[in-house]
Order: C-alpha cells, then structure tokens, then sequence
C-alpha cells in the first residue's frame, strides 16, 4: 500500500483509531497554529495580537458598562449560525452536498416576511410567530427538496444546482428590496428610496427582560432544536438511516430501505430549518435586508465540517466561530484595519489547519527503509 | 452621442467588463477536467487580483503583473490540491474554504495598506501598457471594430487562453490524458498515468489563470480598492455556472461569456439602449435589472437539468467529478 509514487521514500499508512483525547490534542494544536498565522498578520498591521484577541474572545465586555448590548448582539448571530450548521450536517452525512444554505435562508427569510408584514398585529404573535417559521421552512424546504429530487430521478449534481439557487435567490430578494412598484408590499411606502418595510410589532421575536439584558426567545428555540437533532440522528429509525445512506448507499439499498425517499426527505428538512432560522432571523431583525444572511450559508459549512458532523460539537463550535465573527466586529472600533473579513480569513486558516490535523489523525506517514530500494519490496 | 455608437460602446463594454469570466471559466474547466471540483474561484480570482495588482504597480510592469496574479492565483491552486489531493480532505468543503479565505485575505490586505493603496496613474508604464490596442483593418469594421478588435492586452490574452485551452484538452496527448482522468481514474491509474502529478499541474494552472482574470477585472475598475466591494464581486460564481453552460468546452466558453456578458451589460446598460431605440428596444427599460443578473443562473440551471435528464453521450461533464480518488479505495 505505497503512495502514488513508487520512488518516494515515504509513505502514507492508515492508522488504527487515535485515542480521543489525542485527537482533541491534534485538532487544538491546529487551531493554536491557525491563532499564531493570525497573529503574523495582525503584526504586520502593526496590531498586538495579544490585545486583539483578548478584546476579540471577550467581545470587548471588559470594563464595558453595556456589555449586556453585546451579548445580545452575539445572541443574534449564533441563532441563526448554530441552525443552518445543524440542518447542513444532515444532508452532509448523506453525502448530499447542499451549499445552497445562503439561498434556503433567504427564501425562509422572503416566505415568511410575506406573513409577518401580512398578518403581523391581527392575529396573536405567537401564531404569527409560528406561521413565518412554518412558511418560511415549506419555502425553503420545497426548494432544497426539488434538488433532491432532481438527483434521486436524474442524477443531477446537487452541488451545482444548491448553488445556482443561492444566485436566484439573492437576486430575488434584491429585486424585492430594489424595484419599486405599487404590488411591491415589501417596500416602505413612506421612503421616496426604495428600503424594506420593517415588520409590524406582531411579528416580532419576543424577549425575556433581565435586568437590562432582555433575552431573545429564538436562543431557547435553537437550544432545543440541538437537543432533537441529537435524537433524531443518535436515536430514531430516521437519523441511522440517514448515516446508513451516507456511509454506504449499497447497504442502504439491500436492506430495503427507499434511499431516494430518504434523501428528499432529509434534505427537505435540512432546507426547512434553514429557511425556518431564516424566518426567526427576520423577526429578530424586524426588518428584510439583501446582506440578511450574513455569509451563513457558508459559515455553516465550515462549522458543520470542523464539527465532524456531531451536533453537540457544533454547538460549540457555533460558540466559538460566532466569538471570532462577532469579536471582530467589535474590535473594529478600536482596530480600524479590522473587521469580519479578518474572521473570515481566520476561519479559512482555522478550516485548512483543521484538515492537516484531519490527515494526521487518519494517516501516518512512515520513513521507506533505506535497503528498500534494491528490490526487497515490490515498489 | 449617436445610436450606432452606444451600439458600439455596449458591445465593447460586453467584451472587458466579461473577459474575465472567460479567464475564470477556463481555468475551471481545466480544474474539472482533471475531476476536481474547485469552487473557491471567487477567492482565487481575489488573491490573484490583489497580488498582480500590488506586485504589477510595485514593478510598473504589465507583464510582472500578469505573472504575480498568475502564480498567486496557483498558490490557492497548490493549496487546494494539497488539501484535497495529498491530504484526501472534501473537495467542496475546501473550495467554498478557500472563497472565504480569499475574499477575507482581500479585504484584509486592502484595509491593511490604508492610504498606502498603489494608484494605477502612478504607475506610468504600466498605465500605458494596459491602453487599448487597435488590431489593423479589423478595427476599422463600421460598428463591431472598435467594440471588438480594440482592447488591451489582458482582454486579447483571455481570448488567446481560451483557445490554447481548446486545443490542449481535445488535441493533445496530456490533454486527452487529462480527460480521461475526470472521466476514470482508476482506469487511468492502471494505464500508468501519473495521475497525482496530473492533477496538481492542471489545478495549478487553472488556478493562475482564475487569477489573471481576477488581475483583469482590478485593472479595468481602474486599480481603486472599495471597503466594501471586492472587484470580483461574484464574477467567480457566475463563471462555475459558465463552465456547465459551456459544456466544459473552452471554445463553447468563449461564447458563453459573451451571453452572459451580454445579460450582465444589459443590467448596466439596457436603459441607455432602450433610450437609443425607443421602439426596437423601449421594453428593455421595463424589465428589472435583477433579472439580468439572475438570467446566467437561471439558464445554468435549466442546462443542468436538461443534460442530467437526456444523459448526453457528448456531455462534457467529467464522470468522476467531485470525487476524490484513493487508490486504497477502489
């Protein structure tokens, strides 16, 4: 079992499983590695780094009489993040690529402000709540759906397609926010630019006062939402047949199961939390905006994948990429040259040094003994 | 200004503000042939504009230019076959990685040299060397010359790339060889190709070229960096939707950044046609500029469907793209 090249004086062997704790090791060194490229590159802006990252992981709360504000904020980005990750690992663990979060969560977020700003205020909020979740998850979800169907029946390429209506969906929430017209409801009538209407205080995510610090209800609904997809993937008949399609879709087939119905229908879930935290999103927000997503289509991707799939390591994970998307913003007031872009860059070093760790944790690389070479093994 | 000319200037326009579609395009369709599926194109284009741009105006030099966007954009390409070929890591999860790495990268470099931003009028030669070029004769065709034989030199070096690429893949033996990679690797392996070293080279080079394209779009937005925009601006995506449109044939891909081109000017520039023919074209101002920028996508998609739905024998689509291959494995 040599690699590729016959001549090479390594080569690659795949290892018995590495005992967890060294894993762990493996995974935190790399992370420690990507911190210090970081770190290079904040000291060539002439940034101390140790200032930095202390302001980004505490999100700037030290000495802050208003740090209550950025809990808050650090509410409104994980909520959405921590459930596109969650509802990507179920379609990544069949091996059905949906990159197409950015587009799914836009569509919740249309398909449900279409009920907020519709029926926000005439009916009690917590069924209005629960229709923009409903309307914003079928939207979307139908959407994710007609991919999986297209690759059951036709074979078509999911990646492709999950990313082609990323674009039509961006575009059709920027035509909304964009093109004036008496039709459009989306717009503010009272605004002579074009800008979206904010959604009636019906339509609003309620908050639980504490203090000063008011709690958004959607943190508990995510919460929760971790909770069952633990279940729903360690425990039901429908979470192993999603792992036994992924891990072998032969198997799948044999045993009888219906690996086609099982992928619309995952994916279709998968897409209807996206477009259901889309929804919730929009009535934190209380307002439509074209950068609604905030990149979280991809983000998740990287989070799913860091978080090898295990929904309770991405509820951590969630944690820390939102400490890092979130502290950057902040730090942006102290730090001019800085704001998300350098997470964004970070996380791309984070994610590359995560997949060097990845290889080392399944491979050893072993030294060809030097006698090899005349012939004593077949390569 | 006359009807014919805005003609004219639309058509010129179709031409440089798309040209670096074709550069993406090509260096996708290269990337894919070997049956990788590289879809941090956005970000390579972005690395390899920065670093052409930087490097070029440091150099006053057109050419040094063009090299820095060429081997910044194959380092993101070394990157990506390392991860994806050496180290067996997701194909997809490191593309989209290296988009976000890439536009972050830009951002940061951007943001990071202040007012120390290069202007590209200071670079005096350089400046000169990016002027428009009038190919003799064909320049003088009434309407069409100016708009298409009168460009610089990244937009004739697009061009030029494109058709290279054409006869590399379908005339040549690595070229065939590189097919029949993204068609079978196993198959390919058994035969004694090389398969690794295939795959590097070609992601390599796909990538320098996304980058030129990346270097040509900086250029043509006059070399001033946006905090907000990146000169890419989604270019990178439209050319992944390119590369199916094309059927993975650079020649196909030369007409189809001139459709899409088309549908991406006419978001710009179809009210100031609709002004020049108020009858022929008036229905042109109706129509909202949303849907020209969606068109590509839209028209990808249907593609897609349609060559999955026949199953085209003359699909160019690689058999084993997206999937990694693993000897072990087979």
């Amino acid at each position: 079992m040599s690699n590729t090249n016959s001549s090479s004086r390594f080569r690659i062997v795949k290892r018995m499983q590495l005992p967890a704790k060294k894993a762990f090791l493996y995974y935190t060194v790399a992370v420690l590695v990507a911190m210090c490229i970081g770190a290079v590159l904040l000291m060539c802006l002439k940034i101390n780094p140790l200032v930095f990252y202390k302001e980004v992981l505490t999100l700037g709360m030290l000495d802050n009489v208003f740090a209550y504000k950025q809990i808050e904020g650090f509410i409104k980005l994980f909520v959405p993040l921590l459930i596109t990750s969650l509802a990507l690992s179920l379609a990544f663990k069949m091996r059905f690529w949906n990159v197409g979060g950015e587009g799914q969560f836009i569509v919740g977020v249309i398909c449900a402000s279409v009920v907020g700003l519709k029926l926000g205020g005439s009916l009690p909020t917590f069924v209005v709540l629960i229709l923009m979740a409903l309307a914003g998850g079928i939207g979307a979800g139908l959407m994710g759906a007609l991919c999986a169907w297209l690759k059951v029946k036709f074979d078509t390429n999911e990646t492709l397609m999950t990313l082609m209506f990323n674009y039509m969906a961006l575009y059709l929430i920027k035509f909304f926010g964009e093109y004036k017209a008496d039709w459009n409801f989306f717009l503010d009538p009272g605004s002579d630019r074009p800008r979206f209407l904010s959604l009636p205080k019906g339509a609003w995510m309620p908050t639980i006062p504490m203090g000063k610090f008011s709690l958004n209800i959607s943190l508990i609904i995510a919460i929760l939402i971790t909770v069952l997809i633990y279940f729903y993937v360690k425990k039901t008949k429908q979470g192993y047949e999603i792992t036994v399609v992924g891990d072998s879709p032969s198997t799948a087939k044999y045993s009888g199961m219906k690996v086609g119905k099982i992928i619309i229908r995952t994916v279709f879930l998968s897409a209807f939390m996206i477009g259901a935290a889309g929804a919730m999103h929009v009535s934190t927000a209380h307002v439509m905006s074209t950068a609604i997503t905030n990149d979280v289509g991809w983000t998740g991707v990287i989070v799913a994948w860091l978080s090898k799939l295990n929904p309770a390591v991405i509820f951590v994970v969630s944690i820390l990429i939102t400490v890092l998307q979130y502290g950057c913003q902040v730090a942006n007031a102290e730090f001019a040259a800085i704001d998300t872009n350098f997470a964004n860059l970070l996380q791309g070093i984070i994610l590359f040094s995560v997949l060097v760790a990845d290889f080392m944790i399944r491979f050893k690389i072993v030294r060809n003994k030097a006698n090899s070479e005349n012939g004593k093994e077949s390569e | 200004m006359d009807a014919l000319n805005i003609v004219t200037l639309f058509l010129f326009y179709v031409v440089v503000y798309n040209i670096a579609l074709l550069y993406g395009t090509v260096g996708e369709i290269i990337t894919e042939k070997s049956g990788s599926l590289n879809l941090g194109v956005e970000g390579i284009m972005a690395i390899g504009a920065m670093g052409g741009y930087l490097i070029g105006c440091r150099a006053d030099s057109l050419l040094v230019g063009i090299l820095a966007a060429f081997i910044c954009g194959g380092l993101c390409g070394l990157l990506f076959a390392f991860l994806t070929i050496s180290l067996q890591a997701n194909q997809n999860v490191t593309g989209l990685t290296l988009t976000t790495f890439g536009l972050g990268l830009y951002f940061f470099i951007g943001k990071g040299l202040g007012n120390k931003w290069p202007a590209l009028r200071d670079s005096l030669s350089l400046s000169k060397q990016v002027e428009e070029i009038e190919i003799p004769l064909l320049s003088e065709i009434p309407v069409l010359g100016k708009a298409l034989f009168s460009h610089n030199l990244l937009v004739y070096l697009g061009i030029v790339i494109a058709i290279v690429a054409y006869f590399y893949l379908n005339k040549t033996a690595p070229g065939l060889k590189l097919k029949a990679i993204g068609e079978n690797p196993a198959a390919s392996d058994a035969v004694g190709i090389n398969i690794n070293l295939y795959k590097y080279i070609h992601i390599i080079i796909g990538a320098g070229i996304m980058g030129i394209g990346g270097y040509q779009m900086g250029i043509n937005l006059g070399g001033s960096f946006e905090g907000s925009n990146c000169w890419i601006n989604g270019y990178g995506w439209i050319a992944i939707a390119l590369v199916i449109f094309a059927n993975w044939n650079p020649a196909k891909a030369l007409l189809g950044t001139f459709v899409f081109g088309f549908f991406n000017t006419l978001k710009v520039y179809g009210a100031a046609l609709a002004l020049a023919f108020p009858k022929a074209l008036g229905w042109l101002a109706d129509i909202p500029a949303q849907l020209f920028q969606a068109l590509p996508f839209i028209i990808t998609a249907i593609v897609l469907v349609l060559n999955s739905i026949r199953k085209n024998k003359n699909n160019g689509q690689p058999a084993a793209i997206g999937i990694g291959y693993y000897r072990e494995e087979r």
